[in-house]
């Protein structure tokens, strides 16, 4: 295949103007980023450059006619959230990718169940949620029936990392610590799960992802307090500005920050670990 | 031992328990971690859809609700235009979102599953291809607004460059700004999973076709697009999964004027129509399961994993 | 010590265990030798825990093992890959199933560290205790787990295929070792193989196993110099085999000419099925016309080739049913012969060096149809 230059010509071009569409509204909104305020609106012509945006969201501005936005009670939320539903999650995904190792009968069943999760769309799992909330008493809250439906959502996709990763684990090394005297509860500790450790990372970053950004399910089940999202969403139908969009780069900024830091120790360990075996060689 | 208690411990597997205790232990713990998820998948994701059934048939005035069965919502909805345009504009959408996505998608994804030989490479592309999830998924939806107005960043870029005399209108508030929007938010979907698999077929298959003489057309359709197949399936159903119940994007880019199933859901529930919204969430749901079932069938999945 | 008592497991269609009995004694050091597919790694696995068997029962020391789990037998196993943990040290590995035994865990640092130096003493890797696994070879990754294996003293100590991984060189080597680890710890070992030299070099006795059955339980020399079927023999791939009639005049009608059988055999009915090998250094090669005594036996073949290795020579000879027979001198004991290709000669060895089977007519038509 790699031997066709003018398809290879072809499709370097074509991923190149998908990389162009995909990144477009990401570039438009960091340049109205820098709209000025606060009569700047969040379209095209720019009046003047400036942060005013960025010193809005941290207060840094004197009142005007716009409102600050409700971001810093709903951060936490959503953070709190996050981190509770990738746990929970994490955890459920592993001990039922766990139990599949071995075939059994109503696996298939099983299986469906919990990919089912991640197959119904979310305004119909809000939805449900919030009549069954109603229907037995129950009141929506964010940390209640929100964290619910966010688990049911995010489960299916740690199972499935978990499944893939077990999946192509050698159990002999199980096997060896087992018929060495250690119960299997040691040996899920100290061997299985330091041998499945970055899937249950990948695992953990993905449902953490997930649950951070949700939306449909979160804006039927949920009560008074708001997560990040719907907060967002709420400013829909008033009017939007730029701060907006500040918010938007700063958080993709954060994120960016984050991967940088998450590469850099994975080199430094990667290095560290081969400079040790080569002193050992010298040794 | 006496030859009784010999022969019941020689005894084949069965109602005796001896032989099978090994089993029977494995078998324990197995629902014990099985346990959990299925009671949370029942109770917070099946019940509910079961109550959203079930809902659809109670009886609704304008002010209240009661749990009198009754099919007047069903009969409401299929009897109104506008709901009934609604479906046919959720479908439509959902299609050509498909398609597009699908056709645009593809390519990107059998080049960097393909033609991109440095694993490094490779992932940072896909990495390239997430990072923009990282901003807040409504955030990007707005983004559009401002580049698809008659202001916006495309009708000037377009101008400038002299291909077009006045800025095109139907690119905002209209269909074609929703189908932009939801294929640009959802393109991911379908270009990760097949990327994964086409980075997975071996490329000495595509060697050996070649020298038997396959020109390139017949090693695509023999060989990478039935291998891609698992992932366009998967990618199909995640992205089918979020169209359907999208609500946002239309409202957003097309200032309520594309109505979808979604959108009624929501306006609905907002005025506690819970009864109709159930109806309307029923419907998307039969629509969910066709898709699932069939696409289901044409791979099986777990077999890929 | 060992007790397995009629021990069968299939999985689904295939039965890899059929009815297995075996008594193994303390101290013991048994070669299980059997092709691929004999079910050999299996009894392996159920012996250990990892499987149940769908009948029987396995008993250790007069206890049975059926509901006893994997973790609490007692029983140590080396697998095939050795399956070492990855993400610990040689000494971490070593001291693993001391240090985290779920009966009695050892804390104790002080005398962790003593057990486990001397089991790597033991097996002469001392120096590569703080080694991390990824940077060991083959032979050094064997050692240790072994080395892992033995430190916990189990009662019986598995080994699948434990020499199969390596080179010759260090094959011999390790054999030598094997047996030094067993003399001087006195545990019982359960070898796997599927090379019958390594077996019969292995084991104070040997059991062969054919498609889960055992074919033979004996020591090597009885197994190597008496093989109790064919089967055997086949895999002992020392043996040339044969199998006809008998007739008249005590001799056996094969497709490659008529052999005549040991006369201690006794005159058995006439035209009755009959398997028969002879091994092959026991023949020698005599020129054509040169005659045969009463006691002796001959066959009629042309010289193909020989083939050389070290102090060994086998020369291949074609038979009259177009079968290649060995015939195999030691180079010490004879200069070595010149054949012609293409000549016939006369393979001709003593009458009662040669192995008699009898077939049931059952067997015999099975055996047919199978070729077929």
């Amino acid at each position: 295949m790699e031997r066709q230059p003018i398809l290879r010509v072809l499709l370097t071009g074509w991923t190149g103007l998908f990389l162009v569409f995909l990144y477009s509204p990401m570039v438009v909104l960091a340049i109205l980023s820098f709209q000025s305020g606060p009569e700047g609106g969040p379209q095209f012509p720019i009046e003047h450059w400036s942060i005013y945006w960025y010193r809005q969201l941290f207060n840094l501005v004197p009142a005007s006619s716009v409102a600050p936005l409700p971001l810093g009670s709903a951060l936490v939320r959503s953070l709190t959230l996050a981190l509770t539903t990738m746990v929970v999650s994490t955890v459920l995904g592993t001990i039922t990718a766990q139990a599949f190792r071995r075939h059994f009968r109503g696996s298939g069943v099983v299986f469906y169940l919990v990919v089912l999760g991640m197959m119904v769309p979310g305004v119909l799992v809000g939805l449900g949620m919030a009549l069954t909330a109603n229907y037995i008493g129950l009141d929506r809250t964010w940390w209640g029936t929100v964290f619910l439906v966010h688990v049911v959502y995010t489960y299916p996709f740690a199972f499935l990392v978990m499944l893939a990763i077990f999946n192509r684990f050698d159990r002999s090394v199980e096997e060896a610590a087992w018929s060495l005297g250690v119960s299997p509860i040691t040996t899920f500790r100290r061997i299985t799960f330091p041998l499945i450790f970055p899937g249950v990372l990948s695992s953990m970053l993905f449902a953490f992802t997930l649950s951070y950004d949700e939306f449909p399910r979160t804006l039927f089940a949920s009560g008074g307090d708001l997560t990040l999202p719907l907060t967002i969403y709420g400013t829909f139908s008033v009017e939007i500005h730029p701060n907006l969009f500040a918010f938007g780069v700063l958080t993709t900024l954060f994120s960016f920050a984050l991967l940088a830091v998450y590469a850099t120790l994975m080199t430094l360990s990667v290095r560290r670990a081969r400079r040790v075996a080569v002193q050992e060689e010298i040794a | 031992m006496s030859t009784a208690t010999q022969d019941r411990a020689m005894a084949p597997a069965g109602k005796t328990g001896a032989p099978r205790s090994l089993a029977r232990q494995q078998t324990a713990g197995r629902w014990m971690l099985l346990a959990p998820g299925v009671i949370w998948m029942m109770l917070c994701l099946v019940l509910p859809m079961l109550m959203m059934i079930y809902v659809s048939f109670w009886t609704q005035t304008t002010f209240s609700i009661n749990s009198t069965l009754t099919l007047d919502n069903w009969a409401a909805f299929f009897s109104t235009p506008t709901y009934l345009d609604s479906l046919l504009t959720t479908v439509e959408l959902w299609f050509v979102t498909l398609a597009l996505i699908f056709v645009i998608g593809y390519p990107v994804a059998v080049y960097i599953g393909l033609f991109v030989r440095d694993k490094t490479v490779q992932t940072s592309l896909l990495v390239l291809c997430v990072v923009p999830f990282w901003t807040s998924f409504l955030i990007r939806v707005l983004a559009w607004r401002p580049m698809l107005g008659t202001d916006g960043a495309v009708n000037i870029i377009l101008l400038k460059l002299g291909l077009i005399h006045q800025p095109i209108e139907a690119l905002l508030f209209t269909q074609y700004s929703v189908v932009i929007g939801m294929v640009q938010i959802y393109v991911v979907f379908m270009v990760g999973p097949v990327a994964f698999m086409v980075s997975r077929i071996d490329r000495s298959l595509i060697e050996a076709a070649r020298d038997l003489g396959a020109g390139t057309a017949r090693i695509f359709f023999t060989i990478i697009l039935p291998l891609s197949m698992p992932g366009i399936v998967v990618g199909s159903i995640f992205v089918s999964v979020m169209v359907l119940g999208e609500f946002a994007t239309p409202s957003a880019l097309s200032g309520d004027k594309v109505n979808l199933l979604g959108n009624i859901i929501v306006t609905q529930v907002g005025s506690l129509k819970w009864a109709f919204a159930s109806v309307c969430g029923v419907i998307l749901t039969v629509l969910m399961a066709i898709t699932v079932v069939g696409l289901l069938r044409i791979v099986n999945l777990r077999r890929e994993i | 010590m060992l007790e397995i008592r009629k021990v069968t497991k299939r999985y689904g269609s295939q039965t890899a265990l059929d009815h297995i009995s075996l008594s193994v004694a303390e101290g013991a050091y048994v070669s299980l030798l059997g092709p691929s597919g004999s079910g050999k790694s299996t009894l392996l696995r159920v012996l250990a825990g990892f499987e149940a068997p769908d009948e029987g029962q396995v008993k250790l020391d007069g206890r049975s093992l059926t509901t006893v789990p994997a973790h609490e037998r007692g029983i140590g196993f080396v697998s095939q890959g050795f399956a070492l943990f990855p993400h610990l040290s040689v000494f971490d590995n070593v001291g693993f199933g001391l240090r985290y035994n779920a009966r009695k865990p050892l804390r104790d640092g002080v005398e962790l560290r003593r057990k486990v130096l001397e089991t790597l003493e033991m097996v002469g890797l001392a120096p590569y205790a703080q080694r991390q696994i990824q940077q060991l070879s083959g032979g050094q990754r064997q050692r240790v787990a072994l080395a892992r294996t033995l430190v916990v003293r189990p009662r019986l100590c598995l080994l699948d295929e434990p020499l199969g991984a390596l080179d010759a060189n260090l094959r011999q080597r390790m054999t030598v070792e094997l047996r030094r680890i067993h003399a001087a710890l006195g545990i019982t070992f359960f070898h796997v193989t599927g090379n019958e030299m390594e077996a019969l070099a292995m084991g104070d006795r040997v059991v062969v196993l054919d498609a889960g059955h055992i074919l033979q339980v004996d020591a090597p020399d009885i197994v190597y110099n008496k093989p109790n079927s064919i089967a055997v023999a086949r895999f002992l791939n020392r043996y040339n085999l044969f199998s006809g009639r008998t007739d008249s005049r005590g001799g056996i009608a094969t497709a490659a000419g008529t052999i005549a059988a040991p006369q201690s055999t006794g005159p058995g009915q006439v035209s009755d099925f009959m398997d028969f090998c002879i091994r092959i250094d026991k023949i020698r090669v005599m020129p054509e016309a040169e005659a045969v005594s009463a006691s002796q036996a001959a066959l009629s073949a042309t010289y193909i080739t020989s083939e050389f290795s070290g102090a060994i020579i086998t020369h291949l000879f074609r038979l009259a049913d177009g079968r290649v027979a060995e015939v195999e001198n030691h180079l010490s004991h004879r200069r070595p012969a010149e054949y012609v290709m293409g000549q016939r000669y006369s393979l001709v060895w003593p009458r009662e060096d040669g192995i008699v089977f009898p077939v049931s007519p059952g067997a015999a038509e099975a055996a047919i149809r199978r070729a077929a």
